[in-house]
Protein backbone atom coordinates (compact mmCIF):
# COMPACT_ATOMS: atom_id res chain seq x y z
CA UNK A 1 0.00 0.00 0.00
CA UNK A 2 1.16 3.47 -0.81
CA UNK A 3 0.27 5.84 1.98
CA UNK A 4 1.22 9.26 0.71
CA UNK A 5 -2.04 11.14 0.51
CA UNK A 6 -0.47 14.56 0.62
CA UNK A 7 1.73 14.29 -2.44
CA UNK A 8 -0.39 14.56 -5.51
CA UNK A 9 -0.01 11.99 -8.22
CA UNK A 10 0.98 12.74 -11.80
CA UNK A 11 -1.25 11.57 -14.64
CA UNK A 12 0.13 11.00 -18.12
CA UNK A 13 -1.79 9.99 -21.21
CA UNK A 14 0.66 9.40 -24.01
CA UNK A 15 -1.40 9.26 -27.17
CA UNK A 16 -0.25 8.68 -30.72
CA UNK A 17 -0.56 12.36 -31.49
CA UNK A 18 -0.28 14.32 -28.27
CA UNK A 19 0.97 13.65 -24.79
CA UNK A 20 -1.19 14.93 -21.96
CA UNK A 21 0.41 15.38 -18.56
CA UNK A 22 -0.65 17.03 -15.36
CA UNK A 23 -1.49 16.74 -11.69
CA UNK A 24 -4.17 14.41 -10.41
CA UNK A 25 -7.23 16.22 -9.14
CA UNK A 26 -7.11 18.99 -11.71
CA UNK A 27 -9.72 19.51 -14.42
CA UNK A 28 -7.42 19.53 -17.40
CA UNK A 29 -3.84 18.51 -18.17
CA UNK A 30 -1.18 21.15 -17.46
CA UNK A 31 0.97 20.16 -20.40
CA UNK A 32 -0.16 19.08 -23.85
CA UNK A 33 2.56 18.58 -26.42
CA UNK A 34 3.17 16.54 -29.58
CA UNK A 35 4.21 12.97 -28.94
CA UNK A 36 6.63 13.00 -31.83
CA UNK A 37 10.31 13.52 -31.30
CA UNK A 38 12.84 15.41 -33.35
CA UNK A 39 16.01 13.42 -33.81
CA UNK A 40 19.44 14.37 -35.08
CA UNK A 41 22.20 11.85 -35.49
CA UNK A 42 25.26 13.99 -35.18
CA UNK A 43 27.45 15.07 -32.31
CA UNK A 44 29.23 17.99 -33.88
CA UNK A 45 26.66 20.78 -33.92
CA UNK A 46 26.72 22.82 -30.81
CA UNK A 47 23.13 23.78 -30.26
CA UNK A 48 22.78 26.02 -27.30
CA UNK A 49 19.06 26.04 -26.74
CA UNK A 50 18.36 22.46 -25.83
CA UNK A 51 21.72 20.79 -25.45
CA UNK A 52 21.79 20.94 -21.68
CA UNK A 53 18.42 19.41 -21.15
CA UNK A 54 18.85 16.61 -23.60
CA UNK A 55 22.39 15.70 -22.82
CA UNK A 56 21.29 15.52 -19.22
CA UNK A 57 18.60 12.99 -19.88
CA UNK A 58 20.63 11.06 -22.39
CA UNK A 59 23.53 10.74 -19.98
CA UNK A 60 21.22 9.62 -17.26
CA UNK A 61 19.51 7.00 -19.33
CA UNK A 62 22.93 5.64 -20.24
CA UNK A 63 23.98 5.12 -16.70
CA UNK A 64 20.70 4.19 -15.07
CA UNK A 65 18.76 2.02 -17.42
CA UNK A 66 20.90 -0.64 -18.94
CA UNK A 67 17.88 -2.04 -20.69
CA UNK A 68 17.76 1.01 -22.89
CA UNK A 69 21.21 0.50 -24.30
CA UNK A 70 20.04 -2.14 -26.71
CA UNK A 71 18.13 0.53 -28.57
CA UNK A 72 21.22 2.58 -29.05
CA UNK A 73 22.59 0.71 -32.00
CA UNK A 74 21.84 3.69 -34.21
CA UNK A 75 24.67 5.63 -32.70
CA UNK A 76 24.34 8.58 -30.42
CA UNK A 77 21.32 10.64 -31.22
CA UNK A 78 20.00 13.83 -29.87
CA UNK A 79 16.30 13.98 -29.20
CA UNK A 80 14.15 17.09 -29.19
CA UNK A 81 10.78 17.03 -27.46
CA UNK A 82 8.00 19.56 -27.06
CA UNK A 83 6.27 21.96 -29.42
CA UNK A 84 8.91 24.58 -28.88
CA UNK A 85 11.91 22.40 -29.60
CA UNK A 86 10.11 20.96 -32.62
CA UNK A 87 9.06 24.36 -33.87
CA UNK A 88 12.69 25.27 -34.34
CA UNK A 89 14.05 23.96 -37.62
CA UNK A 90 17.37 22.17 -37.46
CA UNK A 91 19.51 20.74 -40.24
CA UNK A 92 19.04 17.01 -40.71
CA UNK A 93 16.51 16.70 -37.91
CA UNK A 94 14.09 13.86 -38.57
CA UNK A 95 10.69 13.85 -36.92
CA UNK A 96 9.85 10.37 -35.66
CA UNK A 97 7.07 8.84 -33.67
CA UNK A 98 7.85 6.30 -30.93
CA UNK A 99 4.49 4.61 -31.40
CA UNK A 100 3.54 2.48 -34.39
CA UNK A 101 0.07 0.94 -34.56
CA UNK A 102 -0.47 1.57 -30.88
CA UNK A 103 2.71 -0.23 -29.87
CA UNK A 104 5.83 1.48 -28.58
CA UNK A 105 8.69 0.73 -30.93
CA UNK A 106 11.28 3.09 -29.54
CA UNK A 107 11.56 3.23 -25.76
CA UNK A 108 14.29 5.83 -25.88
CA UNK A 109 11.87 8.30 -27.36
CA UNK A 110 9.10 7.46 -24.94
CA UNK A 111 11.59 7.95 -22.20
CA UNK A 112 12.55 11.35 -23.55
CA UNK A 113 8.88 12.31 -23.73
CA UNK A 114 8.31 11.33 -20.10
CA UNK A 115 11.42 13.15 -19.13
CA UNK A 116 10.25 16.26 -20.92
CA UNK A 117 6.88 16.05 -19.19
CA UNK A 118 8.41 15.72 -15.72
CA UNK A 119 11.27 18.12 -15.91
CA UNK A 120 10.31 20.72 -18.50
CA UNK A 121 6.53 20.90 -18.27
CA UNK A 122 5.56 19.98 -14.73
CA UNK A 123 8.87 20.76 -13.06
CA UNK A 124 8.62 17.88 -10.64
CA UNK A 125 10.91 15.22 -9.32
CA UNK A 126 9.39 11.88 -10.39
CA UNK A 127 10.81 10.26 -7.24
CA UNK A 128 8.26 12.13 -5.18
CA UNK A 129 5.07 11.47 -7.08
CA UNK A 130 3.04 8.35 -7.82
CA UNK A 131 2.39 8.01 -11.56
CA UNK A 132 -0.82 7.01 -13.21
CA UNK A 133 -0.32 6.21 -16.88
CA UNK A 134 -3.10 5.64 -19.36
CA UNK A 135 -2.41 2.73 -21.68
CA UNK A 136 -4.04 1.53 -24.90
CA UNK A 137 -6.77 -1.04 -24.34
CA UNK A 138 -4.84 -3.77 -26.08
CA UNK A 139 -1.45 -3.11 -24.55
CA UNK A 140 0.73 -6.22 -24.47
CA UNK A 141 2.10 -7.79 -21.33
CA UNK A 142 5.65 -7.02 -22.44
CA UNK A 143 4.91 -3.35 -22.95
CA UNK A 144 3.39 -3.03 -19.51
CA UNK A 145 6.34 -4.69 -17.82
CA UNK A 146 8.77 -2.54 -19.73
CA UNK A 147 6.85 0.54 -18.63
CA UNK A 148 7.00 -0.58 -15.02
CA UNK A 149 10.73 -1.22 -15.26
CA UNK A 150 11.53 2.19 -16.65
CA UNK A 151 9.26 3.97 -14.21
CA UNK A 152 10.63 2.24 -11.13
CA UNK A 153 14.25 1.78 -12.12
CA UNK A 154 15.01 4.92 -14.02
CA UNK A 155 12.61 7.43 -12.54
CA UNK A 156 12.41 5.72 -9.15
CA UNK A 157 8.74 6.58 -8.79
CA UNK A 158 7.22 5.63 -5.42
CA UNK A 159 4.14 4.04 -6.99
CA UNK A 160 2.65 3.33 -10.39
CA UNK A 161 -0.68 2.46 -11.91
CA UNK A 162 -1.59 1.59 -15.47
CA UNK A 163 -5.19 2.28 -16.37
CA UNK A 164 -6.78 1.33 -19.67
CA UNK A 165 -7.87 4.38 -21.58
CA UNK A 166 -11.23 2.94 -22.59
CA UNK A 167 -12.04 2.21 -18.94
CA UNK A 168 -11.09 5.72 -17.86
CA UNK A 169 -13.28 7.26 -20.55
CA UNK A 170 -16.15 5.02 -19.65
CA UNK A 171 -15.90 5.78 -15.92
CA UNK A 172 -15.53 9.50 -16.50
CA UNK A 173 -18.89 9.47 -18.21
CA UNK A 174 -20.45 7.61 -15.31
CA UNK A 175 -20.72 4.22 -16.95
CA UNK A 176 -19.13 0.97 -15.98
CA UNK A 177 -20.46 -0.63 -19.15
CA UNK A 178 -20.18 1.13 -22.50
CA UNK A 179 -18.72 0.98 -25.96
CA UNK A 180 -15.88 3.46 -26.19
CA UNK A 181 -15.17 4.87 -29.65
CA UNK A 182 -11.84 6.60 -29.31
CA UNK A 183 -10.83 8.46 -32.41
CA UNK A 184 -7.42 9.92 -31.81
CA UNK A 185 -4.53 11.09 -33.92
CA UNK A 186 -2.96 7.87 -35.09
CA UNK A 187 -5.87 5.48 -34.97
CA UNK A 188 -9.49 4.88 -34.15
CA UNK A 189 -10.28 2.20 -31.60
CA UNK A 190 -13.62 0.76 -30.62
CA UNK A 191 -13.48 -1.02 -27.27
CA UNK A 192 -16.33 -2.55 -25.27
CA UNK A 193 -16.07 -2.06 -21.52
CA UNK A 194 -18.15 -4.17 -19.19
CA UNK A 195 -18.13 -3.53 -15.44
CA UNK A 196 -14.72 -1.96 -15.76
CA UNK A 197 -13.18 -4.69 -17.88
CA UNK A 198 -12.16 -4.27 -21.50
CA UNK A 199 -13.17 -7.16 -23.76
CA UNK A 200 -9.85 -7.57 -25.48
CA UNK A 201 -11.20 -9.91 -28.11
CA UNK A 202 -13.84 -7.48 -29.25
CA UNK A 203 -11.56 -4.48 -29.62
CA UNK A 204 -11.58 -3.23 -33.21
CA UNK A 205 -9.18 -0.62 -34.46
CA UNK A 206 -8.23 1.08 -37.69
CA UNK A 207 -5.37 3.35 -38.71
CA UNK A 208 -7.79 6.03 -39.86
CA UNK A 209 -7.47 8.78 -37.28
CA UNK A 210 -6.91 12.50 -37.22
CA UNK A 211 -3.44 12.30 -38.76
CA UNK A 212 -4.74 10.29 -41.65
CA UNK A 213 -7.45 12.86 -42.32
CA UNK A 214 -4.87 15.63 -42.10
CA UNK A 215 -2.78 13.89 -44.74
CA UNK A 216 -5.82 13.49 -46.97
CA UNK A 217 -6.53 17.19 -46.68
CA UNK A 218 -2.92 18.08 -47.38
CA UNK A 219 -2.80 15.95 -50.52
CA UNK A 220 -6.15 17.15 -51.70
CA UNK A 221 -5.09 20.77 -51.34
CA UNK A 222 -1.81 20.07 -53.11
CA UNK A 223 -3.66 18.50 -56.00
CA UNK A 224 -5.60 21.73 -56.37
CA UNK A 225 -2.37 23.67 -56.64
CA UNK A 226 -2.38 25.03 -53.11
CA UNK A 227 1.05 24.89 -51.59
CA UNK A 228 1.22 24.99 -47.83
CA UNK A 229 4.43 26.69 -46.90
CA UNK A 230 5.81 25.52 -43.57
CA UNK A 231 6.33 28.32 -41.11
CA UNK A 232 10.11 28.04 -41.20
CA UNK A 233 10.39 28.37 -44.98
CA UNK A 234 9.61 32.06 -45.30
CA UNK A 235 9.94 35.42 -43.67
CA UNK A 236 7.08 37.88 -43.68
CA UNK A 237 8.19 41.46 -43.89
CA UNK A 238 6.07 44.53 -43.53
CA UNK A 239 7.22 46.73 -46.38
CA UNK A 240 4.60 49.41 -45.85
CA UNK A 241 2.08 49.61 -43.02
CA UNK A 242 -0.46 46.88 -43.66
CA UNK A 243 1.39 45.51 -46.64
CA UNK A 244 3.47 42.38 -46.38
CA UNK A 245 6.04 40.71 -48.49
CA UNK A 246 6.93 37.05 -48.34
CA UNK A 247 10.58 36.16 -48.68
CA UNK A 248 11.17 32.48 -49.22
CA UNK A 249 14.08 31.00 -47.38
CA UNK A 250 16.00 28.01 -48.55
CA UNK A 251 17.22 25.34 -46.15
CA UNK A 252 18.56 22.47 -48.25
CA UNK A 253 19.30 20.31 -45.23
CA UNK A 254 15.76 20.17 -43.94
CA UNK A 255 14.50 16.61 -43.84
CA UNK A 256 11.32 15.51 -45.57
CA UNK A 257 9.85 14.34 -42.29
CA UNK A 258 10.33 17.74 -40.71
CA UNK A 259 8.77 19.48 -43.67
CA UNK A 260 5.81 17.13 -43.49
CA UNK A 261 5.50 17.65 -39.74
CA UNK A 262 5.40 21.43 -40.20
CA UNK A 263 2.86 21.16 -42.99
CA UNK A 264 0.71 18.84 -40.92
CA UNK A 265 0.61 21.36 -38.09
CA UNK A 266 -0.96 23.84 -40.49
CA UNK A 267 -3.20 21.33 -42.26
CA UNK A 268 -4.58 19.98 -39.01
CA UNK A 269 -5.50 23.51 -37.99
CA UNK A 270 -7.32 23.97 -41.29
CA UNK A 271 -9.09 20.68 -40.66
CA UNK A 272 -10.17 21.69 -37.17
CA UNK A 273 -11.40 25.06 -38.39
CA UNK A 274 -13.42 24.17 -41.43
CA UNK A 275 -14.20 20.46 -41.56
CA UNK A 276 -17.43 18.88 -40.41
CA UNK A 277 -18.92 15.47 -40.94
CA UNK A 278 -21.56 15.44 -43.68
CA UNK A 279 -25.07 14.41 -42.65
CA UNK A 280 -25.30 11.77 -45.37
CA UNK A 281 -22.60 9.82 -47.19
CA UNK A 282 -20.47 12.14 -49.27
CA UNK A 283 -21.52 12.47 -52.86
CA UNK A 284 -19.35 14.34 -55.34
CA UNK A 285 -22.19 15.84 -57.37
CA UNK A 286 -24.28 16.96 -54.40
CA UNK A 287 -21.40 18.85 -52.90
CA UNK A 288 -20.01 20.43 -56.06
CA UNK A 289 -21.86 23.68 -55.47
CA UNK A 290 -21.13 23.98 -51.80
CA UNK A 291 -20.10 27.52 -50.79
CA UNK A 292 -16.37 27.97 -50.21
CA UNK A 293 -14.99 28.70 -46.78
CA UNK A 294 -11.93 30.92 -46.59
CA UNK A 295 -8.88 30.15 -44.46
CA UNK A 296 -5.81 32.32 -44.10
CA UNK A 297 -2.50 30.49 -44.18
CA UNK A 298 0.45 31.67 -42.08
CA UNK A 299 2.10 33.16 -45.16
CA UNK A 300 -0.88 35.44 -45.68
CA UNK A 301 -2.48 33.77 -48.68
CA UNK A 302 -6.15 32.99 -48.28
CA UNK A 303 -7.35 29.68 -49.58
CA UNK A 304 -10.90 28.58 -50.22
CA UNK A 305 -12.09 25.16 -49.20
CA UNK A 306 -15.26 23.74 -50.68
CA UNK A 307 -16.34 20.14 -50.92
CA UNK A 308 -13.24 18.95 -49.03
CA UNK A 309 -14.79 20.29 -45.85
CA UNK A 310 -17.19 17.38 -45.98
CA UNK A 311 -15.28 14.91 -48.05
CA UNK A 312 -12.29 14.58 -45.73
CA UNK A 313 -14.27 13.75 -42.57
CA UNK A 314 -16.36 11.28 -44.53
CA UNK A 315 -13.23 9.16 -44.96
CA UNK A 316 -13.85 8.07 -41.36
CA UNK A 317 -17.17 6.61 -42.38
CA UNK A 318 -16.14 5.37 -45.78
CA UNK A 319 -12.39 4.77 -46.06
CA UNK A 320 -12.62 3.81 -49.73
CA UNK A 321 -13.12 7.50 -50.50
CA UNK A 322 -9.35 7.74 -50.20
CA UNK A 323 -9.06 6.38 -53.74
CA UNK A 324 -10.56 9.57 -55.08
CA UNK A 325 -8.03 11.81 -53.36
CA UNK A 326 -5.05 12.45 -55.63
CA UNK A 327 -1.77 11.57 -53.99
CA UNK A 328 -3.27 9.12 -51.51
CA UNK A 329 -3.14 6.15 -53.90
CA UNK A 330 -0.56 4.46 -51.75
CA UNK A 331 -3.23 4.00 -49.09
CA UNK A 332 -5.77 2.40 -51.36
CA UNK A 333 -4.67 -1.03 -50.22
CA UNK A 334 -4.97 -0.11 -46.56
CA UNK A 335 -8.30 1.53 -47.16
CA UNK A 336 -9.73 -1.63 -48.61
CA UNK A 337 -9.06 -3.61 -45.47
CA UNK A 338 -10.33 -0.87 -43.19
CA UNK A 339 -13.95 -0.51 -42.25
CA UNK A 340 -15.90 2.65 -41.72
CA UNK A 341 -16.76 3.77 -38.22
CA UNK A 342 -20.35 2.42 -38.10
CA UNK A 343 -19.19 -1.01 -39.23
CA UNK A 344 -16.42 -1.07 -36.67
CA UNK A 345 -18.97 -0.35 -33.96
CA UNK A 346 -21.29 -3.10 -35.13
CA UNK A 347 -18.48 -5.60 -35.55
CA UNK A 348 -17.22 -4.90 -32.06
CA UNK A 349 -20.67 -5.24 -30.49
CA UNK A 350 -21.33 -8.46 -32.37
CA UNK A 351 -18.16 -9.95 -30.91
CA UNK A 352 -19.56 -9.43 -27.41
CA UNK A 353 -21.93 -11.60 -25.49
CA UNK A 354 -25.56 -11.34 -26.62
CA UNK A 355 -26.65 -10.32 -23.13
CA UNK A 356 -24.77 -7.06 -23.09
CA UNK A 357 -25.21 -6.00 -26.71
CA UNK A 358 -28.33 -4.08 -25.96
CA UNK A 359 -26.63 -2.13 -23.25
CA UNK A 360 -23.61 -1.39 -25.44
CA UNK A 361 -25.82 -0.05 -28.24
CA UNK A 362 -27.41 2.35 -25.82
CA UNK A 363 -24.17 3.73 -24.46
CA UNK A 364 -21.72 4.42 -27.24
CA UNK A 365 -19.22 6.96 -26.00
CA UNK A 366 -17.22 9.24 -28.25
CA UNK A 367 -13.78 10.28 -27.10
CA UNK A 368 -10.55 11.62 -28.51
CA UNK A 369 -9.57 14.63 -30.58
CA UNK A 370 -11.06 13.53 -33.89
CA UNK A 371 -14.37 12.70 -32.24
CA UNK A 372 -14.76 16.38 -31.46
CA UNK A 373 -15.40 17.04 -35.14
CA UNK A 374 -18.66 18.88 -35.72
CA UNK A 375 -21.66 16.72 -36.53
CA UNK A 376 -19.69 13.51 -36.07
CA UNK A 377 -21.88 12.34 -33.22
CA UNK A 378 -25.11 12.99 -35.10
CA UNK A 379 -23.83 11.27 -38.23
CA UNK A 380 -22.63 8.19 -36.37
CA UNK A 381 -25.94 7.89 -34.56
CA UNK A 382 -27.85 8.17 -37.80
CA UNK A 383 -25.72 5.57 -39.59
CA UNK A 384 -25.98 3.18 -36.68
CA UNK A 385 -29.74 3.53 -36.49
CA UNK A 386 -29.92 2.34 -40.07
CA UNK A 387 -27.64 -0.62 -39.61
CA UNK A 388 -28.34 -1.85 -36.11
CA UNK A 389 -30.91 -4.50 -35.21
CA UNK A 390 -34.46 -3.26 -34.84
CA UNK A 391 -34.75 -3.87 -31.14
CA UNK A 392 -31.59 -1.99 -30.28
CA UNK A 393 -31.93 1.45 -28.82
CA UNK A 394 -28.98 3.31 -30.24
CA UNK A 395 -27.58 6.17 -28.24
CA UNK A 396 -24.31 7.92 -29.02
CA UNK A 397 -23.01 10.07 -26.21
CA UNK A 398 -20.34 12.69 -26.13
CA UNK A 399 -19.57 15.21 -23.51
CA UNK A 400 -20.89 18.61 -24.49
CA UNK A 401 -17.74 20.14 -23.14
CA UNK A 402 -14.99 20.13 -25.78
CA UNK A 403 -12.19 19.82 -23.21
CA UNK A 404 -13.89 16.88 -21.56
CA UNK A 405 -14.34 15.16 -24.88
CA UNK A 406 -10.77 15.68 -25.97
CA UNK A 407 -9.17 14.82 -22.66
CA UNK A 408 -11.67 12.31 -21.28
CA UNK A 409 -8.96 9.72 -20.70
CA UNK A 410 -6.74 12.11 -18.83
CA UNK A 411 -9.61 13.52 -16.78
CA UNK A 412 -10.71 10.03 -15.77
CA UNK A 413 -7.17 9.27 -14.65
CA UNK A 414 -6.92 12.55 -12.82
CA UNK A 415 -10.02 11.90 -10.74
CA UNK A 416 -9.16 8.29 -10.05
CA UNK A 417 -5.65 9.04 -8.87
CA UNK A 418 -6.90 11.76 -6.56
CA UNK A 419 -9.44 9.59 -4.73
CA UNK A 420 -8.49 8.87 -1.15
CA UNK A 421 -9.70 5.29 -1.49
CA UNK A 422 -7.54 4.73 -4.56
CA UNK A 423 -4.32 5.20 -2.63
CA UNK A 424 -4.38 1.53 -1.56
CA UNK A 425 -4.54 0.40 -5.19
CA UNK A 426 -1.14 1.63 -6.36
CA UNK A 427 1.60 -0.74 -7.44
CA UNK A 428 4.23 0.45 -5.00
CA UNK A 429 7.98 0.52 -5.31
CA UNK A 430 8.42 -2.01 -2.53
CA UNK A 431 6.03 -4.40 -4.25
CA UNK A 432 8.04 -3.95 -7.43
CA UNK A 433 11.23 -4.74 -5.60
CA UNK A 434 9.70 -7.79 -3.96
CA UNK A 435 7.76 -9.31 -6.85
CA UNK A 436 9.32 -7.82 -9.98
CA UNK A 437 7.82 -6.13 -13.00
CA UNK A 438 5.44 -8.95 -13.87
CA UNK A 439 3.43 -8.15 -10.73
CA UNK A 440 1.96 -5.24 -12.70
CA UNK A 441 -0.40 -7.73 -14.36
CA UNK A 442 -1.83 -8.53 -10.96
CA UNK A 443 -2.03 -5.00 -9.61
CA UNK A 444 -3.37 -3.33 -12.73
CA UNK A 445 -5.30 -6.05 -14.54
CA UNK B 1 -10.78 -6.80 -9.66
CA UNK B 2 -11.56 -4.51 -12.50
CA UNK B 3 -8.94 -2.30 -14.03
CA UNK B 4 -8.87 1.18 -12.54
CA UNK B 5 -11.15 0.35 -9.63
CA UNK B 6 -11.40 3.01 -6.97
CA UNK B 7 -10.88 0.78 -3.93
CA UNK B 8 -13.90 2.26 -2.20
CA UNK B 9 -14.95 0.46 0.99
CA UNK B 10 -18.47 -0.80 1.65
CA UNK B 11 -20.04 -0.35 5.07
CA UNK B 12 -21.50 -3.57 6.51
CA UNK B 13 -24.85 -1.91 6.93
CA UNK B 14 -25.29 -1.98 3.14
CA UNK B 15 -25.01 -5.75 3.02
CA UNK B 16 -27.26 -6.25 6.06
CA UNK B 17 -30.04 -4.03 4.77
CA UNK B 18 -29.83 -5.71 1.40
CA UNK B 19 -30.15 -9.12 3.03
CA UNK B 20 -33.23 -7.91 4.88
CA UNK B 21 -34.72 -6.66 1.63
CA UNK B 22 -34.00 -9.98 -0.01
CA UNK B 23 -35.07 -12.40 2.70
CA UNK B 24 -37.48 -10.62 5.02
CA UNK B 25 -38.76 -8.30 2.31
CA UNK B 26 -39.29 -5.48 4.73
CA UNK B 27 -38.05 -2.77 2.36
CA UNK B 28 -39.22 -1.82 -1.12
CA UNK B 29 -36.00 -0.12 -2.05
CA UNK B 30 -32.64 0.99 -0.72
CA UNK B 31 -30.67 3.96 -1.96
CA UNK B 32 -26.92 3.99 -1.40
CA UNK B 33 -24.47 6.81 -1.63
CA UNK B 34 -20.74 7.26 -1.36
CA UNK B 35 -19.64 9.33 1.56
CA UNK B 36 -16.24 9.69 3.17
CA UNK B 37 -14.74 7.03 0.96
CA UNK B 38 -17.25 4.34 1.65
CA UNK B 39 -20.61 3.21 0.37
CA UNK B 40 -23.35 3.83 2.93
CA UNK B 41 -27.13 3.48 3.07
CA UNK B 42 -28.89 6.76 2.35
CA UNK B 43 -32.60 5.92 2.30
CA UNK B 44 -34.81 2.94 2.97
CA UNK B 45 -38.26 2.57 1.44
CA UNK B 46 -41.01 0.67 3.22
CA UNK B 47 -42.80 -2.15 1.34
CA UNK B 48 -45.92 -0.02 0.76
CA UNK B 49 -44.01 2.52 -1.30
CA UNK B 50 -44.24 2.47 -5.09
CA UNK B 51 -41.86 2.93 -7.95
CA UNK B 52 -42.86 6.57 -8.17
CA UNK B 53 -41.85 7.13 -4.57
CA UNK B 54 -38.59 5.45 -5.38
CA UNK B 55 -37.91 7.64 -8.42
CA UNK B 56 -38.73 10.72 -6.42
CA UNK B 57 -36.28 9.71 -3.71
CA UNK B 58 -33.34 9.69 -6.10
CA UNK B 59 -31.67 13.09 -6.52
CA UNK B 60 -31.86 14.48 -10.05
CA UNK B 61 -28.32 15.79 -10.32
CA UNK B 62 -26.25 13.40 -8.26
CA UNK B 63 -25.14 9.83 -8.75
CA UNK B 64 -26.50 7.03 -6.57
CA UNK B 65 -26.73 3.28 -6.42
CA UNK B 66 -30.12 1.80 -5.71
CA UNK B 67 -31.78 -1.55 -5.22
CA UNK B 68 -35.46 -1.96 -5.99
CA UNK B 69 -37.61 -4.99 -5.29
CA UNK B 70 -40.11 -5.21 -8.12
CA UNK B 71 -43.30 -7.25 -7.68
CA UNK B 72 -45.25 -8.29 -10.72
CA UNK B 73 -47.64 -10.90 -12.05
CA UNK B 74 -46.69 -12.96 -15.06
CA UNK B 75 -48.99 -13.88 -17.94
CA UNK B 76 -49.67 -17.18 -16.22
CA UNK B 77 -50.91 -15.26 -13.21
CA UNK B 78 -47.90 -16.05 -11.16
CA UNK B 79 -46.79 -13.69 -8.39
CA UNK B 80 -43.11 -12.90 -8.86
CA UNK B 81 -40.52 -10.46 -7.77
CA UNK B 82 -37.17 -9.38 -9.09
CA UNK B 83 -34.42 -7.41 -7.46
CA UNK B 84 -33.07 -4.59 -9.60
CA UNK B 85 -29.72 -2.92 -9.17
CA UNK B 86 -29.66 0.57 -10.63
CA UNK B 87 -26.57 2.68 -11.15
CA UNK B 88 -27.91 6.20 -11.47
CA UNK B 89 -25.43 8.54 -13.07
CA UNK B 90 -27.19 11.58 -14.53
CA UNK B 91 -25.50 13.45 -17.37
CA UNK B 92 -25.91 16.64 -15.38
CA UNK B 93 -23.82 15.46 -12.44
CA UNK B 94 -20.17 16.43 -12.08
CA UNK B 95 -17.47 14.38 -13.80
CA UNK B 96 -15.87 13.64 -10.46
CA UNK B 97 -19.13 12.32 -9.09
CA UNK B 98 -19.63 10.08 -12.12
CA UNK B 99 -16.10 8.78 -11.99
CA UNK B 100 -16.33 7.89 -8.30
CA UNK B 101 -19.56 5.95 -8.71
CA UNK B 102 -18.59 4.20 -11.92
CA UNK B 103 -15.21 3.08 -10.66
CA UNK B 104 -16.66 1.75 -7.39
CA UNK B 105 -19.63 -0.05 -8.86
CA UNK B 106 -18.07 -3.39 -9.69
CA UNK B 107 -16.72 -3.88 -6.19
CA UNK B 108 -19.97 -2.76 -4.54
CA UNK B 109 -22.17 -4.96 -6.70
CA UNK B 110 -20.16 -7.98 -5.70
CA UNK B 111 -21.07 -7.36 -2.09
CA UNK B 112 -24.76 -7.60 -2.86
CA UNK B 113 -25.46 -11.22 -3.56
CA UNK B 114 -28.81 -11.82 -5.24
CA UNK B 115 -29.23 -9.03 -7.77
CA UNK B 116 -31.28 -10.27 -10.69
CA UNK B 117 -31.39 -7.37 -13.12
CA UNK B 118 -28.93 -4.59 -13.54
CA UNK B 119 -29.53 -1.20 -15.10
CA UNK B 120 -27.38 1.80 -15.69
CA UNK B 121 -29.26 5.00 -16.19
CA UNK B 122 -28.05 8.44 -17.18
CA UNK B 123 -31.37 10.17 -17.61
CA UNK B 124 -34.82 9.45 -16.13
CA UNK B 125 -36.04 7.84 -19.37
CA UNK B 126 -33.51 5.06 -18.97
CA UNK B 127 -35.05 3.94 -15.69
CA UNK B 128 -38.70 4.59 -16.44
CA UNK B 129 -41.24 2.15 -15.11
CA UNK B 130 -41.76 0.77 -18.62
CA UNK B 131 -38.12 -0.19 -18.87
CA UNK B 132 -38.24 -1.85 -15.48
CA UNK B 133 -41.28 -3.86 -16.57
CA UNK B 134 -39.67 -4.77 -19.87
CA UNK B 135 -36.53 -6.01 -18.17
CA UNK B 136 -38.37 -8.00 -15.51
CA UNK B 137 -39.96 -10.46 -17.89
Amino acid sequence: MYGGDEVSAIVIDLGSHTCKAGYAGEDAPKAVFPSVVGCTDEMDVDDTTSTEKNSGSAGESKSNAKTLDSDKGKGKRKLYVGSQALGFRRDNMEVLSPIKDGVVVDWDMVDSIWDHAFRECLLIDPQEHPMLLAEPSSNSQQQREKTAEIMFEKYKVPALFLAKNAVLTSFASGRATSLVVDSGGGSTTVAPVHDGYVFQKAVVSSPVGGDFLTDCLLKSLESKGIKIMPRYSFKRKEIRPGEFQIVELDFPNTTESYKLYSQRVIASDIKECVCRAPDTPYDESAYSNIPMTPYELPDGQTIEIGADRFKIPDVLFNPSLVQTIPGMESFTETARSVQGLPHMVIESINKCDVDIRRELFSSILLAGGTASMQQLKERLEKDLLEESPQAARVKVLASGNATERRFSVWIGGSILASLGSFQQMWFSKSEFEEHGASYIQRKCP
Amino acid sequence: MANAASGMAVRDECKLKFLELKTKRNYRFIIFKIENQEVVVEKLGSPEETYDDFSAAIPANECRYAVFDFDFTTDENCQKSKIFFIAWSPDTSKVRNKMVYASSKDRFKRELDGIQVELQATDPSEMSFDIIKARAF
